[in-house]
């Protein structure tokens, strides 16, 4: 394993993390399409003995050094979406199982490698899913995965999943939904009123097993900085501001999860809801 | 393939977005997005025979310079400042933007755009504003994302001077 002295200062402030994930069918579909994971992946040293007199390497080896959030909906209306979801966030595990070794270091070309990877992975997924069903005729999903290796957050999104972070109260969602709607309004080629109108808001212009046109990103996140990863089934329901309010609230990521999946179910959960939260503590 | 990193860094509205959707998806759009963090496209383009990757790190701006972000420039080689052509503080800040991500990347090629160069009526700066520019040695173009022109020519300037960079240090 390669020395890296950067990455690991950066490692050694990390904040804890305390995560949680919860997917609920909701009120009105039969079955729930929507799957996430959350995996904390650890280096594959372990030191078995020394007489270094920093006992931090310890502490640091000890600690994951990157974690991976995703979630995924697949698209209702189409024949097993539930499978095109679970591929979909099943291949982005075993991929960057095997890409593992890429993000051990802040060299800003073992970096992009790293980026290249993660669109290679969806690409592998969105290759599989064409593979088992055919290219056009099975089943589609969304996917939005960061991969966090602190302080940075690496994003991929496809489809109309989203991430937020919150700040200091403040509540930012660092992915654009990829609908018809939202792409045909912003080249100006269909009003707000005329997308909603026509649905085009709920028709995906990106999906892994349909078409992919992968967004990615980086976000560099802040010691007491939250993380929200959801599907379209909470943001249907809740709006950013009250999104913002119960994350702020809520003692601890699994309390969060709980309060967002309850409002989006008493406004009505008429899709399936996922979040995933996790708060970085100071 | 080469691949270089070129980061697109200026204060909050000054078209980094556009000038990157313009450029990669030929596209503009009317409604403005703010950025958050970093979004990261990429487009592949010929120079003297050759193709280099450039890897289009598109930087959220904020109201101040001193608040850019420069974290993100790491590793960069190069660096496309954006300045609003009918927003003059946008080009006033521009000095000591420069400044602050020199001080995280070194001395890398760079280019600043003017942008927004169909707002005519709208235009802040001044032909000593350009010249300014000239003077210290800073290449500059107008720029608009809404019509593309001047566009191709930036990054295409940037990517030459790029290899050109490598092809010296090696």
């Amino acid at each position: 394993m390669p020395a890296l002295p950067e990455a690991d200062t950066r490692r050694a402030a990390a904040p804890r993390v305390d995560s949680h994930g919860v997917s609920h069918v909701g009120k009105v579909r039969a079955r729930n399409e929507d799957r996430f994971a959350i995996v904390a992946l650890h280096h594959a040293a372990r030191l078995l003995q020394s007489n270094l007199e920093d006992g931090g390497v310890l502490e640091r080896l000890a600690r994951p050094m990157a974690h991976v959030f995703i979630v995924a909906d697949g698209v209702s209306g189409l024949a097993a979406g539930d499978e095109a979801s679970g591929l979909a966030v099943g291949t982005m595990l075993e991929y960057l199982s095997e890409a593992a070794n890429c993000y051990q270091g802040t060299d800003a070309a073992l970096e992009q490698e790293f980026i290249d990877r993660l669109t290679a992975g969806v690409e592998r997924a969105h290759g599989r899913l064409v593979e088992t069903y055919g290219a056009g005729r099975g089943p589609a999903t969304t996917m939005t995965m960061v991969t966090l290796v602190w302080p940075r957050a690496y994003v991929v999104q496809i489809g109309d999943s989203r991430g937020y972070f919150l700040r200091q109260g403040r509540i930012r969602q660092f992915t654009s939904d990829q609908t018809m709607g939202d792409l045909l309004v912003d080249i100006g080629s269909v009003t707000e009123e005329q997308a909603v109108r026509r649905g085009l808001y709920d028709t995906l212009s990106s999906a892994i097993g349909s078409d992919i046109a992968p967004a990615v990103g980086v976000v560099d996140l802040e010691p007491g900085d939250a993380l929200l990863l959801c599907t379209d089934g909470l943001t249907k329901h809740v709006a950013d501001a009250r999104v913002a309010e119960l994350l702020a609230a809520a003692r601890d990521a699994e309390s969060a999860c709980t309060a967002l999946v309850d409002d989006a179910l008493e406004e009505g959960g008429r899709d399936n809801v996922t979040v995933v939260v996790a708060r970085f503590v100071a | 393939m080469i691949q270089k990193k070129v980061c697109m860094v200026g204060v909050q509205g000054t078209g980094k977005t556009s000038m990157v959707k313009r450029f990669v998806h030929s596209l503009f759009s009317e409604k403005y997005h703010s950025t958050v963090g970093v979004k990261i496209d990429r487009k592949v383009v010929p120079v003297d025979g050759a193709e280099v990757t450039l890897l289009l790190w598109d930087i959220e701006g904020r109201s101040e310079e001193s608040e850019v972000p420069t974290s993100y420039t790491r590793g960069a080689h190069a660096v496309l400042y954006v300045a609003d052509g009918t927003r003059r503080t946008t080009f006033e800040q521009l000095s000591s933007l420069r400044e602050l991500v020199r001080s995280t990347v070194g001395d890398v090629p760079s280019l600043v755009a003017l942008n927004k160069a169909d707002l005519a009526e709208e235009w802040a700066l001044t032909p000593s504003d350009e010249a300014s520019l000239a003077g210290a040695g800073v290449h500059h173009v107008r720029t608009s994302a809404k019509s593309g022109a001047g566009v191709e020519d930036a990054f295409h300037w940037l990517a030459k001077e790029v290899l050109r960079a490598g092809a010296a240090r090696s």
